[in-house]
C-alpha cells in the first residue's frame, strides 16, 4: 500500500497492510531534529520546509496531518494569537509561546454575528494583538502563504506524497477560537453570565467556517478538513454547557462536510473522557479524533472502534524522557490494542516536542513500520 | 461518595450565592455589609466556606473546571473588596505556606492561576511568582518566605530541565526535605514526576489542593 491508501483504508476503518504512522512536526522539534535552532525557520519558511523534507527523507513516515507546517506568516494570519516567537522576540534557541489575554471583548460578539468571523478579523481584530501588522500588509503575507503552500505541495508531490488535508495549518473551531481571543477566564464567565451573544457569533462563525472548509478542500482537491479544539472537554465543562456550546455546532460542521464527503479530523487535546461517547452520534466514518495521550485512548477505541478512526497517542513526556525501549514498548501496545482490526493512525499526542530524543522520534515510525501483532 | 447538596446545610447566603456563582450578588451582599461595619474576617470566612463547598462538588463531580475558575473569580473579587479591612482586624491563621512558578522557557499561567486562587480559598498563604521564572529565583524566594509547599506548573516540555534544576537547587541547600515539591500542568505526567523528582504531580488542580489540605492537617495532628 501506498502511505495515501495506508492512511485513507484506516479513515475508513479498514484494516491497513499495517498501522499508518504520522507525526505532528511544528517548528521547534524540526530544528531540533537535525540540529540547529528555530529562529532561523521563524524567519524563513524555505529553511522550514527544508528540515520538514530533511526529517521526513531520513525516516520517511505516512506524513498526512501537517506536511504543510504552520509558517511564521501562519502564526500571523492563522488564529489570531498574540505570540512570541524565536528570531523575533525571542532568542533564536527559545520557543514559540502564545500570550493569552482579553483581545476580545463582550461587545465584540455582535460585530461577529453580523459581520462574520474572517471579515471581522481582518478589518478589525488583527490589529489589536502583536505581533503588529498593517491592513496593507495582509495580502502580501497571505501571498506567501499561498506561494509556501504550493511549493510544500510541490515537494511533495516529487517524493509521491499528496497532500490530503485541505485548509490552512491553524484551523480552530469558533468555540476555541472565541475562548483564545477572549481569554479562558472572560468566556467561560460569557458562557455562563452572557449565553445568547455567545452563541449568536458561535453560530454566524460555524456557518463561515463550514464554507470555508468546504472551499478549501475543493481549492486543494481534498476531503479531510482539520479543525482543532483543546477547551470544550469535560476536563473544563460540564455537559449543560458541552451540549449547549460545543457540540451542535460540531455536529452541523462533520454533518455538512460529510454530505459533501469530506472527513473531519479533529485535534483534541486535554482529556475527552467524559465527552468521548458524544462522538457516536455522528455518521461512521466521517471523522478522525486525534487524541493526545491525556485522555484513554483504550476506552476511547472500546466506544469508537468501527464508528470512528481514532489516532494518536504517544504523549510527548515520553518522547523526550522515556528511552526508546519505552516508546517501542507503547507503540506496540497502541498498535496491537488500538488499531488490533483498523481504524488507527499512531500518531504523536499533540505534537512532536521541541525536545523531543531523535532515538524515540525514530522509534516511534519504525515501531509502527515493523511490528506486525500477533494474529493479524 | 456523592453528597447530596441538601447535606451541605446551605443556610447562609454567601456560601449558597458562591457555589450558585451568582457574582453580582456576592459583590453587592458582602459592599453592604462592609459598609454596614460588619467584620471582614467573618466575611471571609463565609466566603471560604463557599469556596470549599464548591471544592468539595468538584470532587465529587459534580462541578467541573469551569465552576472553578468561576467561583476562584468570585473570591478574588470578594477578597480585593474586604483585604483593606481584613488588615485592621485579626488575621486568622493560615493551613500553610506554598510558592508557585512557571519556571524560564514558560510564560502559560492558567492553571497555576485556578490553583492559586483555590489554594488561597481554603486558607493557604500563597506567593506567586509569576511565569517565566529563573529557578535560581525561586531558591531565593524558598530561603525568605520557607514555604511548606512549592509548586511549578509546565505546558511546554522544554521546562522539565529547569524543574529539575531547582529541585535539586532546593536540595542542595537543604531544603528540600522542608517542603513537597508539586508539579503540574497539560505537560506533565508520572514520568515527569520521577524526572524532576517531585512529591507530587497533577493534572487537577483541586487534586493538588486536596494534597496540600491533606499534608497540612497531618502535619498539624503530628
Amino acid at each position: 500500500m501506498t502511505s495515501e491508501e495506508r492512511i485513507l483504508a484506516a479513515v475508513r476503518l479498514e484494516q491497513p497492510d499495517r498501522v499508518p504512522v504520522d507525526a505532528l512536526l511544528t517548528i521547534e522539534p524540526l530544528a531540533h531534529l537535525i540540529g540547529t535552532l528555530p529562529g532561523p525557520l521563524y524567519r524563513d519558511f524555505n529553511l522550514l520546509l527544508e528540515a520538514l523534507l530533511r526529517v521526513y527523507d531520513d525516516c520517511p513516515f505516512d506524513i498526512f496531518e501537517a506536511p504543510i507546517p504552520a509558517s511564521y506568516e501562519c502564526y500571523l494570519l492563522g488564529g489570531g494569537l498574540e505570540f512570541k516567537s524565536p528570531g523575533r522576540e525571542f532568542p533564536d534557541n527559545q520557543v514559540i509561546q502564545v500570550v493569552e489575554r482579553e483581545v476580545l471583548k463582550r461587545e465584540d460578539y455582535a460585530k461577529i454575528a453580523e459581520m462574520g468571523w474572517s471579515r471581522f478579523f481582518f478589518e478589525d481584530y488583527r490589529y489589536r494583538v502583536s505581533p503588529p501588522i498593517k491592513q496593507e500588509d495582509v495580502p502580501r503575507i497571505q501571498n506567501a502563504i499561498d506561494q509556501y503552500a504550493s511549493k510544500c505541495v510541490r515537494e511533495w508531490e516529487k517524493r509521491g506524497v499528496r497532500v490530503l488535508v485541505g485548509q490552512a495549518p491553524i484551523c480552530h473551531h469558533p468555540f476555541f477560537k472565541l475562548s483564545l481571543s477572549r481569554s479562558l477566564v472572560k468566556f467561560t464567565e460569557d458562557l455562563y453570565y452572557e449565553p445568547t451573544s455567545v452563541e449568536e457569533a458561535l453560530r454566524r462563525m460555524t456557518s463561515d467556517m463550514i464554507v470555508d472548509l468546504i472551499n478549501g478542500c475543493r481549492v486543494s482537491k481534498t476531503q479531510i478538513a482539520r479543525i482543532e479544539e483543546e477547551r470544550a472537554s469535560g476536563y473544563y465543562y460540564p455537559p449543560k454547557i458541552f451540549e449547549r456550546f460545543w457540540w451542535p455546532y460540531t455536529e452541523q460542521i462533520v454533518r455538512e462536510l460529510w454530505s459533501r464527503g469530506i472527513v473531519t479530523l479533529f485535534h483534541l487535546d486535554t482529556p475527552w473522557d467524559r465527552n468521548i461517547n458524544y462522538f457516536r452520534r455522528l455518521p461512521k466514518g466521517s471523522a478522525i479524533i486525534r487524541l493526545d495521550g491525556t485522555t484513554d485512548i483504550l476506552a476511547a477505541k472500546q466506544t469508537l472502534g468501527g464508528h470512528l478512526c481514532l489516532m494518536g497517542d504517544v504523549h510527548p513526556a515520553m518522547l523526550s524522557l522515556s528511552n526508546k525501549a519505552e516508546v517501542e514498548a507503547y507503540c506496540r501496545k497502541l498498535i496491537s490494542q488500538v488499531g488490533r482490526d483498523g481504524g488507527f493512525i499512531l500518531s504523536t499526542g499533540c505534537c512532536v516536542p521541541p525536545n523531543v530524543k531523535p532515538e524515540n522520534f525514530r522509534a516511534m515510525i519504525q515501531t509502527a513500520k515493523n511490528y506486525l501483532p500477533s494474529g493479524v | 461518595m456523592g453528597v447530596a447538596t441538601g447535606e451541605y446545610r446551605l443556610s447562609e447566603p454567601l456560601p449558597t450565592l458562591i457555589v450558585e456563582l451568582r457574582k453580582d450578588d456576592v459583590e453587592r451582599i458582602v459592599r453592604e455589609r462592609i459598609g454596614k461595619g460588619d467584620d471582614a474576617n467573618k466575611i471571609l470566612e463565609e466566603c471560604r466556606r463557599g469556596m470549599e463547598i464548591v471544592g468539595r462538588k468538584y470532587e465529587e463531580g459534580e462541578h467541573f473546571l469551569a465552576e472553578l475558575m468561576l467561583a476562584g473569580e468570585i473570591f478574588k473579587s470578594i477578597a480585593s473588596i474586604v483585604e483593606p479591612y481584613v488588615a485592621r482586624a485579626k488575621t486568622p491563621g493560615t493551613l500553610g505556606k506554598a510558592v508557585l512558578a512557571t519556571l524560564k522557557g514558560d510564560i502559560h499561567d492558567l492553571g497555576k492561576n485556578i490553583f492559586a486562587i483555590m489554594l488561597k480559598a481554603q486558607g493557604f498563604e500563597t506567593y506567586d511568582m509569576g511565569v517565566d521564572v529563573d529557578p535560581a529565583d525561586v531558591v531565593e524566594k524558598v530561603k525568605t518566605v520557607r514555604p511548606d509547599f512549592v509548586c511549578f506548573s509546565a505546558l511546554m516540555t522544554t521546562v522539565f530541565d529547569n524543574m529539575k534544576q531547582a529541585a535539586q537547587q532546593l536540595g542542595r541547600t537543604g531544603l528540600r526535605s522542608e517542603l513537597s515539591l508539586m508539579i503540574g500542568g497539560g505537560a506533565t505526567n508520572a514520568t515527569v514526576r520521577e524526572y524532576v523528582g517531585a512529591d507530587f504531580q497533577s493534572l487537577d488542580a483541586m487534586e493538588g489542593v486536596g494534597y496540600c489540605t491533606k499534608k497540612a492537617r497531618g502535619r498539624r495532628v503530628a
